[in-house]
């Protein structure tokens, strides 16, 4: 018996959006004490199906047809008021982003037992107890110290942690969860998988969870529906959607996660073309006068030769991003060395370094911010050349060659940037990065904000890339999935220090510390994928 | 032309953009019109608006105040641009080198920015133009040092935020100069708040320059609507328009940049759109 059917669902957009409806006729069924995964990339419409279940769509869109059977009542029938009190009771939800959930100016505590008073009739120290109760179901060590706390002193696990004990504390029968450990780390990813299966088990409930990952759908699901563009393709039981995939698309989607087989062998010996020695770079917090400093990389040396790619893989606050950006000096280390074909570049003027920045160049991380809005795609990309003195003209001239090479039609590259795909977008950044031929190519997490089928693509262009114009690049991310499918060599980062370092073949097989293990061990979907 | 379209679609901005306009042409034309100039004396003082031949009546020295309005229209509107131009030349100049660099000089240009802010602004522009000796040009300059400040926070703030975008990141790997990262890449994106503000600012600079000629601090040989009330003080219970008059036409303008300032806001503000 199910406990939500949804029958030809269809949401409508606002009339002037590109398409007419967000979900097209979607029919899903939620059985009682089960987890039903959605699967599908943005725009596929999964975010906006779990929202009209929670009677809780943006405004403008609008539920125009079929129902939403919830125990037998349709949701869409029901008056405001009757689905506000439903809201919390019988349907629960958690979201992507619990940072921007959580009211950054209320305590933990208050917020708890806020949800708990809405609808129960409890004093202050019944609902506060109540609320530690939780914290600690959820894993939560110091329940009574986390009530007094704000969100800012928590971390990410700990606020979807928070979030959950929120969402649960009045034994809902359905939690919605809208991508809950996308902008976790992995370890952390893994352990809220781990408790969201856990509690649900124990409480019998039924979980709707949205993801683009199908390493999570692998770990946490017991039936999964596959969305595009706001229809369902496929749907079925976890394990026969993952072994026999009938529909194209699904099986793109499963074998664009990176599988960790064919790993690159490591380059045969060669002088290396950079190499780093005992870097290190503090930041000093609070005013002028502060005395405690963070390190943020801490005494690392690292080698790259032409036409390698060296991994620096690490979760969020390990020091990874810094590293980079003290190697193309975008920030200025305190101690160590860049030796960069033959001569310290650690600690050049602005003057000295500017010859050298046509040499190391840098892909970043958001499609979005990182082109300038108000820039035509033509200038970005020449913008390069004409700082170091090439006339508009001819750079102009080789940008149509540069944009073909990274899959873009140059006849586009007179429009704005927000006329791009994300995915276009970070082939625009590639572009201006190559239009200077570097010998260096720095890219910070270049596919992260990716869909997975562009991250595929994007991950293919850059290892093109690398291969035709013999670079040497490294390659900054948090997803060992991804390292392992572009990397001749891995370096593990913790704390600002190397924890581990070799080739990406000997890393993934027989990692030498705990904590390589423990990255291994969370990536979604092992064993199954 | 899409901006163009989200601005006239309120109707606040239309109108006062509208109004400006009328204004702005009457005092354009003021020299064409009205040849003989404000000063002129063309009959009977403190007659009412309506009497033969003088549209708006005349004042305390039987000027025409229909002439006295067009022309004050020029000095308003010039004084109100004008020291907003400097004021925001100033303020984008230093806000800009604040908020990019960061630091001690953020720290430096910021101190001096408060000790502008921290003196009554209106105080200091007195003392400032009866140092300069009252004249069009030490209005203009006076009214600029003392509002420069507002827009120098602004543009530190929208800086502040903006240098830490990837795409500034990538102008400074590709090499580009601190100052072509400044005003090709970073200005072009603070430019709707610093257009909204400058709107703002020419209407309260109209309103400083009018209680400053009001105050007989203003030029001694050019008319303002200002100089118009602070002349007719005496004659205020007896012949109303002397004072309301030039007093509505102050309102007036003002109240039309505001309008126009609101709608530029929600014309230029994205998070608005849609």
């Amino acid at each position: 018996m199910s406990l939500v059917s949804t029958r030809d669902l269809t949401v409508t957009l606002p009339p002037d959006t590109d398409r007419a409806h967000a979900v097209d006729g979607v029919s899903l069924e939620i059985a009682k004490n089960e987890i039903v995964c959605i699967v599908g990339e943005s725009g596929s419409g999964k975010s906006i199906t779990a929202h009209a279940v929670m009677g809780l769509l943006p405004r403008g869109v609008r539920a125009t047809g079929g129902e939403i059977l919830f125990d037998g009542v349709d949701l869409l029938k029901e008056a405001p008021d009757a689905m506000r009190k439903r809201r919390g009771r019988d349907i629960a939800m958690i979201f992507q982003d619990p940072m921007a959930a959580l009211n950054p100016v209320v305590a933990i505590g208050k917020q708890v037992t806020e949800q708990i008073r809405a609808h129960c009739a409890v004093t202050e120290r019944v609902a506060l107890a109540q609320a530690a109760d939780l914290l600690g179901q959820m894993g939560l060590k110091d329940a009574s110290g986390l009530l007094k706390a704000y969100p800012h002193q928590l971390s990410g696990g700990q606020r979807q942690r928070v979030m959950i004990a929120m969402a649960l504390s009045l034994l809902p029968r359905l939690l919605i969860a809208d991508e809950p450990t996308t902008a976790l780390d992995v370890t952390t990813q893994a352990q809220i998988l781990k408790l969201i299966k856990r509690i649900q088990a124990e409480r019998e409930m039924s979980v709707l969870f949205i993801t683009h990952d199908f390493g999570v759908v692998a770990d946490i699901a017991d039936r999964v529906a596959v969305m595009r563009h706001g229809r369902v393709l496929e749907s079925g039981a976890t394990a026969q959607v993952l072994r026999e995939p009938a529909h194209s698309y699904t099986r793109a989607l499963i074998a664009a996660v990176p599988s960790g087989d064919n790993l690159l062998a490591p380059l045969p010996d060669a002088a290396p073309l950079m190499a780093v020695t005992g870097l290190t770079k503090r930041f000093r917090r609070g005013g002028f006068f502060a005395r405690n400093a963070v390190t943020a990389v801490d005494n690392v040396s690292l080698t790259l030769k032409r036409g390698e790619t060296l991994g620096i893989v690490g979760e969020s606050g390990s020091g990874k991003s810094t590293l980079a950006r003290c190697v193309i000096r975008l920030l200025d280390p305190e101690e160590g060395e860049i030796l960069f074909d033959g001569a310290d570049i650690a600690h050049l003027s602005p003057r000295g370094l500017k010859p050298l920045r046509r040499r190391i160049q840098m892909v970043f991380q958001d499609p979005f911010s990182s082109l300038n809005p108000r820039q035509t795609v033509a200038d970005i990309i020449t913008a390069g050349p004409r700082a170091h003195g090439e006339s508009a003209k001819a750079a102009l001239a080789r940008a149509a060659d540069i944009l073909r090479l990274v899959g873009l039609n140059p006849e586009t590259m007179h429009r704005l940037p927000h006329e791009f795909s994300g995915g276009q977008r970070q082939r625009i950044g590639l572009a201006r990065a190559l239009m200077l031929k570097p010998d260096i190519l720095i890219a910070d997490e270049p596919v992260s904000a990716l869909d997975v089928t562009v991250q595929a693509q994007v991950l293919k262009l850059l290892d093109d890339v690398r291969r035709q114009m013999n670079l040497a690049m490294l390659f900054i991310t948090h997803d060992m999935r991804v390292a392992a499918q572009v990397c001749h060599r891995v370096m593990v980062m913790r704390h600002g220090q190397v924890v581990e370092a070799g080739p990406t073949r000997d890393v993934f097989a027989a990692p030498s510390s705990d904590y390589t293990r423990a990255l291994l061990a969370a990536i979604p979907g092992r064993g199954t994928l | 032309m899409r901006f163009a379209r989200r601005f006239f679609s309120r109707p606040t901005a239309l109108i006062g953009f509208a109004l400006f306009a009328a204004i702005a042409l009457v005092a354009l034309l003021a020299p064409v019109i009205f040849a003989r100039g404000p000063f002129s004396i063309v009959g009977m003082p403190l007659l009412p608006p309506g009497a033969p031949g003088l549209l708006a009546g005349s004042d305390v020295l039987g000027r025409d105040m229909a002439v006295g309005l067009a022309y004050g229209a020029r000095i308003s509107l010039l004084v109100g641009i004008a020291s907003t131009l400097f004021a925001v030349g100033i303020g984008v100049l230093l806000g800009a080198v604040a908020g990019y660099y960061g630091g001690l000089v953020d720290d430096l240009l910021m101190r001096v920015t408060e000790f502008f802010q921290i003196i009554p602004s209106f105080v200091l522009l007195m003392v400032l133009v009866a140092f300069l000796q009252p004249s069009l040009g030490s209005t203009v300059i006076g009214i600029a040092l003392v509002t420069w400040p507002q827009v120098a926070r602004v543009v530190r703030g929208e800086f502040l935020s903006l240098r830490n975008r990837e795409f500034v990141q990538a102008a400074r790997t590709l090499g580009e100069s601190d100052a072509r990262i400044i005003f090709t890449q970073i200005l072009p994106n603070a430019l709707p708040p610093i257009v909204v503000v400058s709107s703002m600012m020419v209407g309260s600079a109209i309103l400083t320059e009018s209680a400053l000629s009001f105050l007989g601090l203003g030029d001694p040989n050019l008319l303002s609507w200002g100089s118009m009330i602070g002349g007719a003080r005496s004659a205020m219970w007896v012949a109303w328009w002397t004072t309301v008059l030039p007093g509505l036409s102050i309102m007036v303008t003002v109240l039309a940049l505001n309008f126009i300032g609101d709608g530029l806001n929600d014309a230029l503000n994205p998070r608005r759109r849609g």
